[in-house]
Parts: C-alpha cells; structure tokens; sequence
C-alpha cells in the first residue's frame, strides 16, 4: 500500500524534535536474530545508523532506545558502544517511559520524535509531534507517521531522518562541514 | 487468491503447523569459523506465535529433522518442545496427530514452501507459502504471504487468522500489557 506524505508538514513537525526515540527491533535491526545450536543469538546493525544518532546528540537533541522485546540486550550493548544512556529495555508501556522522559527534559509533545514499526509503537507515535515509520513497518504505522522513510528496518532509517531533521532545522550542512573537518565522538 | 474465500479458510483454522527451513528462516545458512551453525530468524514471527497461541490456537514446528537451533528458537518464540516435530514423512505425522487431538484437516493451517509439504499443503483446510516459495508450493497454496521465508510469515498468517476470527485486537492488546 502506497501512503502519501506532506513532507512539507513534516519538516515543520521535525523542526521542533527535542528527543528523538526509537525502537530497536525492526528500526535499528532488520527484526531478526541469527540463533546457533547453542541458543546464542546474533542482531545486525546499520553502521551508518550511529552517525545518525550522535549527530542528532550532537546537535542537542536527546537520543533514547525505547525496547519491548525481552529476551536479548543487543540494544544496551549497541546503545553503550554510542555512549548513549537513554536506553530502556522490557517496556510493556512506551507511552508511560514518554511521559516521563518528558518530564525529566521539561519538554512536551511536539518536541517528541519517534520512529516505529510494529503495533507496539503506535500508542507512541499518536502522541510524538513527529513520527517517523521505516519503509517495511506494518501499515497501520505508516499510515500515522508524518514521515515514512526510504530505508528498511536494519538498513539505514536513523541515518536517513537525522538528515531530514537536521535539514529541517536548516543545521545539516553546518554539521557536515563541521564534521569532515574537526571529526566526532 | 479470493480474499473472501481466504477469510472463510482462516476461520476454521484451530492450530497452525508450520514447516522451518523457508518459512521461519530465509534459507541461509550461515557458517561461522568455529564450525558452528547459525539461521536467521525473524522477530515479528516470535509475536506471530505468540499472538495465535493467546488467541487459543495452538502452533507446531514440522521439519524433517529437529535441531537444537530448533529448540533454541522455540523457547524464543515460546513454543513448548514437545511441538517441535521432526519427521520427513510430514503426512504420517499429521494423520497421527489427527487421530490423537481428534482435529479435523480443516481445522489446521499448514505453511510450506518446498515439494515436500505438497501433499500435507493439499489436504489442510489452510494452507499457505511464503512469497518466494517454489513456484509448485505458490500454485497449491490458499494463500502467498506479502513476506518471504524469515521476514514475518507467521506474523502476516496470525493477524489474517485472529482478524478473520475477530480475535487480533484483543490479543495484541492482552500481549501487550503482559509484556513481549
């Protein structure tokens, strides 16, 4: 199903993003686990997907890894290697962990972003001022996000709305120059 | 594919059977350097299981042999071990597990994607293939899934089965208060 977008709506949503939380099964990871004889399981993720995320951090928008799946903490372990501290595993209600991430930034809805996939996002993505959908979500989410990026889940969605916001908030290309010359992390 | 026909299909459907190779995974074997084995595995299929499971439909894992990826996989997806069949004659072990559950052929849902689950994916009242099945599971097939082996089969087979049941919404929403 093909969903059409205003992305002209989305760049003024995305202006106001003042944290930006995602999942992790099904955005950072394609949602799927390598698993050997011994049970030991394996998640892949998008290099570039990093770059988004600290530029995004780096830029003073708040970084949070929001995952309901328990049964691995793939997620710490990648969220740590980014020196990212918002990270929340075994969430039952994203929506109440929003509230009080909320709280503790003094923030409020329309400076929420988020980016999702499955059914367990959409209570979250109702409320976010800018929600962001990854090309294989299911379509009940795609059919509320603002944005709806090019990118599979595991593939490169981070990389891809950290620009779009970035470039919303007209910071992108200072960014980039900024980063090419002086480096980051 | 009538949809219509599709949905009347899903409805009787009582428990789902499901084949490994091709329909829980994408059919790469990965090799790693110290001989060990891995397979790729998909999460939405974990919520898939778990979903027809609380809506009272039971699932069963049907390969040729079993592994202890298998069992590994199992416990992910909280299948119980003793649904985990291995066996090549797939129609002996669906006429013995008939005859023990007292389920009818249309009562079950069978996913398959290789000449092998032929002749059980024409006897089911459901029977379904992945999107890059081979071409003679697709023709059998009721219904091809939009996924390919690995990428959510039986998350897409819950959802038209619980929906056609009137069950989904309730399910995901007890799901998600217990927690995934």
């Amino acid at each position: 199903m093909a969903f059409e977008k205003n992305l002209e709506k989305a760049k003024e949503k995305a202006k106001n993003v003042k944290l930006f939380a995602h999942d992790v099964h099904g955005v950072l990871t394609p949602n799927t686990f390598l698993c050997d004889i011994e049970g030991r399981r394996k998640y892949t993720f998008w290099h570039i997907d990093g770059f988004g995320d600290l530029s995004l951090t780096a830029n003073g928008i708040q970084i949070a890894f929001l995952d309901t799946t328990s049964i691995d903490e793939e997620g710490l372990f990648r969220a740590r290697e980014l020196k990212l501290d918002k990270f929340y595993y075994k969430i039952k209600d994203k929506v109440a962990k929003i509230e009080e991430l909320k709280k503790e930034l003094g923030i409020s809805d329309e400076n929420v972003g988020y980016i999702g996939c499955e059914v367990t996002d959409i209570g979250v993505m109702k409320r976010a001022g800018f929600s962001v959908a990854t090309a294989d979500a299911i379509d009940e989410v795609k059919e509320i996000a603002d944005y709806i990026t090019t990118a599979p889940g595991g593939r490169g969605p981070i990389r891809e709305v950290c620009e779009f916001i970035l470039r919303a908030m007209g910071k992108w290309e200072e960014w980039v120059e900024k980063v090419t010359k002086m480096g980051y992390k | 594919m009538n949809k219509e026909i599709v949905i009347e299909k899903a409805k009787k459907v009582k428990f789902v059977i499901l084949d490994i190779h091709g329909v829980l995974t994408d059919s790469v074997l990965y090799y790693l350097d110290n001989g060990k084995k891995s397979e790729c595995f998909s999460l939405h299929d974990r919520l898939g299981c778990m979903a027809l499971m609380e809506g009272g439909i039971n699932v069963s894992f049907l390969t040729s042999k079993i592994t202890r990826t298998d069992e590994q996989v199992a416990k992910v997806y909280n299948v119980p071990l003793d649904r985990l069949w291995g066996t090549s004659a797939k129609m002996g072990k669906l006429d013995e597990f008939e005859k023990e559950s007292g389920l009818k052929d249309e009562d079950i849902c069978y996913a398959g994607d290789e000449m092998i689950d032929l002749g059980i994916m024409k006897r089911v009242g459901f029977s379904v293939a992945p999107s890059d099945a081979s071409i003679e599971a697709k023709e059998v097939a009721h219904y091809v899934t939009k996924a390919g082996g690995g990428k959510g089969v039986v998350r897409e087979i819950a959802e038209l089965i619980l929906r056609a049941q009137g069950k989904w919404e309730t399910v995901i929403d007890t799901l998600m208060r217990k927690g995934l």
